[in-house]
């Protein structure tokens, strides 16, 4: 439900976006990223980087054989999510979190930010209008 | 160039200063003289394009953007795009034939003009005698339109941004730039000749809404005059972040235009300790 709820809005902001003269992230292709695929990891945040040209997610996932993978999940740059209401503080190391990505394609641990859910239901979301008139 | 080389290094040296001294490396003619306040009193008489602006979504694309928007839909022609001469055209195919993942922006190199007026970041526009500068958050860079009166340069250095000279017609600023690096295109895979030229006119259409409409014209490159108009708003309350691209930039592209993604080491690049 939810997924379905969002799939449109997601495609109407990558649109909107790219219409406006770059990319989600303004400064790099989708390339390397399955941008037709969706997937989910849940796990713990290790670290939150309020980085330019990008914010990135680590996060400890279970490999489901008793150890821990850290996944990177890059996302929009603080900038442009801080004028849509996120701080630095909205991940903290410890949270549990559950995360939607674009797989990178190569396999590898990571992929490109689509929307997380937090241990008390709170959504983040990469875009937004922005929080001021 | 032959005949100073002929010559020997040190004359060249001597010639280069002479030009430095002259006044070759920045395009005015005379010292400008300091501001007073009859100068400052005028420039609040001006349309107030100060303050800081973004893109509206939807806004309209334009260099970089309308070729990115084409790019990004799989579609091998551009609409409403540049049209191109049967070199740019050919030269075009050429670099499309073999497809690039991405460009060197992904390594954090800023696209110039035109491309830097497209970002989804805000500008900042300044306004003081003799001059419009604009602050542009995207790779942190910085645009100067002179308003003195001074000409654009005869022959200029080539730059991302070019050398800009502006005047004011009734309500509309008009710039004109030219002079720039070969590292810039005019859209994805159409390079721009040495002679391209962007006048660019901004204007107020309401308080808080500005448009800047751009005409990139290029004789080698461009059969007409390529124009898009773009729509900004203006944001009272925002400030011009830091944008720093190295900072923590995990993209990349290699020399054969393949992107990837370096996860080596979690947090900011930082150097061992």
């Amino acid at each position: 439900m939810q997924r379905h709820q969002f799939a449109p809005m997601l495609a109407a902001i990558l649109v909107s976006i790219t219409a406006a003269g770059a990319g989600v992230s303004a400064h790099h292709s989708f390339a390397p990223f399955d941008m037709g695929a969706e997937k989910t990891i849940s796990g713990t945040v290790k670290q939150f980087d309020w980085t330019n040209p990008h914010t990135w997610i680590w996060v400890n996932v279970s490999d489901g054989k008793g150890g821990v993978e850290t996944w990177a999940i890059e996302g929009m740059s603080p900038n442009f999510l801080g004028r849509r209401g996120w701080t630095k503080s909205s991940l903290k190391p410890g949270d549990k979190i559950s995360l939607v990505i674009r797989p990178l394609r190569d396999g590898s641990k990571g992929g490109m930010f689509v929307r997380a859910t937090l241990a008390d239901g709170k959504v983040l979301l990469p875009t937004g209008d922005p929080t001021e008139p | 160039m032959q005949k100073m080389r002929r010559r020997g290094v040190a004359p060249a040296i001597a010639l280069g200063f002479a030009l430095a001294t002259t006044g070759q490396a920045a395009p005015q003619t005379s010292t400008p003289k300091p501001p007073a306040v009859d100068d400052w009193t005028a420039v609040g008489k001006l349309p107030d394009l100060t303050g800081v602006w973004e893109l509206t979504f939807g806004g309209g694309g334009g260099g970089r953007g309308a070729a990115g928007r084409g790019a990004a839909a799989g579609r091998g022609a551009l609409p409403q795009g540049p049209q191109l001469t049967p070199a740019a055209a050919a030269k075009r195919k050429e670099l499309q034939s073999v497809p690039r993942e991405d460009n060197q922006t992904a390594n954090c190199l800023p696209p110039g003009m035109p491309g830097i007026m497209g970002q989804p970041y805000p500008m900042e526009f300044l306004l003081t005698p003799g001059l419009v500068t604009i602050v542009i958050e995207a790779y942190t860079q910085v645009r100067h339109i002179y308003t003195d009166g001074r000409a654009l340069p005869a022959d200029p250095d080539l730059k991302f941004h070019g050398t800009s000279v502006g005047r004011w017609e009734g309500d509309t600023l008009v710039a004109e730039t030219v002079g720039f690096s070969p590292l810039t295109e005019i859209a994805a895979n159409v390079p721009h000749g040495d002679k391209m030229r962007i006048v660019e006119r901004f204007r107020l259409t309401d308080p808080t809404t500005m448009t800047i409409e751009t005409t990139v014209t290029d004789p080698d490159v461009l059969t007409a005059p390529y124009t898009t108009t773009r729509t900004l708003k203006r944001h009272r309350t925002w400030t011009i972040a830091e944008y720093i691209c190295e900072e923590n930039n995990r993209n990349f592209v290699d020399q054969n235009g393949k992107a990837g993604v370096n996860l080596n080491q979690a947090g900011p690049a930082k150097k061992e300790q």
